[in-house]
């Protein structure tokens, strides 16, 4: 390695350096909130606390945000995966029609602002009279998720060799136990990894979700109200404990991505 | 192989419903309503360019817009010249350094949005950390107010939020960069700098792209930074929109203001499609 090149490396560590403190700053300061008293905005480093963790669980609005985050989830991603899987096969067959187009329609949400998907999924459900409840987000939610869990398996399913199912089809096995024996345990992975991967964005979603839902909110929105009109400290112990979980998911996520190879 | 017609059918069924019902339909109702009207709190369907005409009529809309436009190219511009050095670093690293980075940068993109802008707030509010870092190290005098409710906080806040959008594509389009032509090319005597010049640099465009677009189109439909950092004075286009789905119950007019955000992002996605392609030949 050269000078200049050694020169370059530092300065673009340092830079890295930078950005990263820059991009974790947010989640640190709320994690110092949540064990340090914070009094006239400046932290007391001598009141150290694991109190307001404790209080969490008295704070009904916030435990039934999170049962209703955890509900759309849950549901949100299952049906994502399943959809994801029917499309996926749909498109990999080049005997089907209107693969393109029906790929144009599952990226759309994912490519346009989040704020088009939100206000035109409210409208049409409007017009068709169904009122906003749990179930037009989990709609919403699976609308954006689709792209993502397509995505992830599609590719593994393309990498999958086609004389694996001829061969399946020339032992006799039909359509469904083919899928079944042979297709999918060698996409469980993909699944596994696409489905940890909605879920994390399902419960962070926020922007579509502003549009859908109506009394139970999901807990970014009970977030996003609390902090209108103030903040109470156990808030900040929550968050950092979904950072915590988030944090751990994605580390899952990567591993599984890495160890088994493609992703 | 033969495939009994009903099969057929019911796959293309099953893999059309969804997204005919929940994207195409919702996107069709939509374009309708910026057509319809409102009167009297009620919704009136009708053809009129109104809502329309409306955006060039009132000098706001226009003048927010452009805003906007400009906010965006910026944080678009920041999460350029900070994202693709960070994930060119990244990349030049070997073994397990390099995906340790990478997931390191990446985790923030999982990170609550909503607390993220929460903590911005209080980053960069007048006892903050940002101004207490400056205070500190002598480039302040005393704390300012300059940082918070401002469209300089929602540009600031913007950049970190999604700064992490930008160097994930940048960096799974230089992965994909054949080793062998970086070699090549030093073995044909090029300097680094020219292979980076010559050879990486044009083949790490395409993600540049796309990371690009993600934070320009991103940065443009947000509403919740603008409300939460940026005060009175840092509206953009997409808490305009927003408005009129909440209070201002002007469905008709929002959808209309909607859809010209739709055609400039649509119009961007092409034009960087287009300068995508023609870098690759």
């Amino acid at each position: 390695m050269s000078r200049a090149e050694r020169m370059t490396d530092w300065v673009l560590g340092g830079m890295t350096a930078l950005v990263l403190f820059a991009l974790y700053a947010p989640a640190l300061v709320v994690a110092l909130f949540s064990v340090f008293e914070v009094k006239q905005q400046k932290v007391d480093f001598s009141s150290f606390t694991l109190a307001w963790y404790g209080r969490l669980i008295h704070n009904a609005d916030i435990l039934a945000a999170l049962r209703n985050s955890l509900t759309v989830a849950v549901a949100a991603v299952a049906l994502s995966l399943v959809l994801g899987l029917v499309i996926a096969f749909y498109a990999n067959d080049p005997r089907n029609r209107g693969r393109r187009f029906l790929e144009l329609l599952v990226y759309l949400p994912f490519l346009l602002p989040p704020i088009i998907t939100g206000l035109s999924l409210v409208i049409f459900f409007r017009e068709v009279g169904i009122d906003r409840s749990l179930v037009t987000v989990t709609i919403g939610h699976v609308a954006f998720l689709l792209a993502l869990t397509y995505r992830l398996l599609m590719t593994r399913l393309r990498v999958l060799s086609p004389s694996m199912v001829e061969a399946s089809y020339d032992l006799g096995a039909n359509g469904w136990q083919t899928f079944r024996h042979v297709l999918f345990p060698h996409m469980r992975s993909a699944v596994v990894a696409a489905g940890l991967l909605a879920c994390t964005l399902s419960l962070d979603e926020t922007l579509i979700t502003f549009f859908l839902f109506s009394n139970d909110m999901t807990l970014p929105i009970r977030l996003w109200a609390m902090m209108r009109v103030g903040f109470t400290p156990e808030i900040n112990a929550l968050v950092t404990l979904i950072l915590g979980v988030t944090f751990l998911l994605a580390l899952l996520v990567s591993r599984r991505i890495e160890l088994r190879g493609g992703g | 192989m033969i495939r009994p017609r009903v099969h057929i059918l019911a796959h293309s069924a099953a893999a059309f419903a969804f997204p005919l019902l929940f994207v195409l339909a919702p996107l069709v109702a939509f374009l309708t309503y910026s057509f319809w009207r409102v009167e009297n709190n009620q919704l009136i369907a009708d053809f009129t360019l109104a809502n329309y005409l409306e955006f060039f009529r009132n000098e706001i809309y226009p003048r927010v817009f452009v805003g906007t436009l400009k906010l965006a190219t910026q944080v678009m511009a920041i999460g350029l010249l900070l994202g693709y050095p960070v994930a060119y670093f990244i990349w030049r690293r070997r073994g397990r350094w390099r995906y340790s980075l990478l997931l390191v940068s990446v985790v923030p993109l999982f990170m609550s949005y909503i607390i993220k802008l929460y903590a911005m707030r209080s980053i960069l509010g007048l006892n903050g950390f940002l101004n207490k870092a400056l205070v500190a190290l002598g480039l302040l005098d005393a704390p300012s107010l300059a940082f918070l409710y401002n469209q300089r906080a929602v540009l600031i806040t913007m950049a970190v939020v999604y700064l992490p959008f930008a160097i994930l594509p940048v960096f799974l389009s230089l992965e994909r960069i054949p080793l062998g032509l970086i070699q090549a090319s030093a073995d044909l005597g090029a300097r680094p700098g020219q292979s980076f010049r010559h050879v990486v640099l044009p083949l790490s465009l395409p993600g540049t792209i796309v990371g690009s677009l993600f934070v320009f189109i991103l940065a443009m439909g947000d509403f919740f930074t603008p409300q939460m950092v940026g005060g009175t004075v840092g509206f953009t286009y997409g808490r305009v929109i927003q408005s009129q789905f909440g209070m201002g119950f002007n469905w008709p007019l929002g959808s209309a203001l909607a859809v010209i955000l739709l055609i400039v992002v649509l119009a961007v996605i092409g034009v960087a499609g287009a300068v995508g392609r023609r870098s690759r030949v």
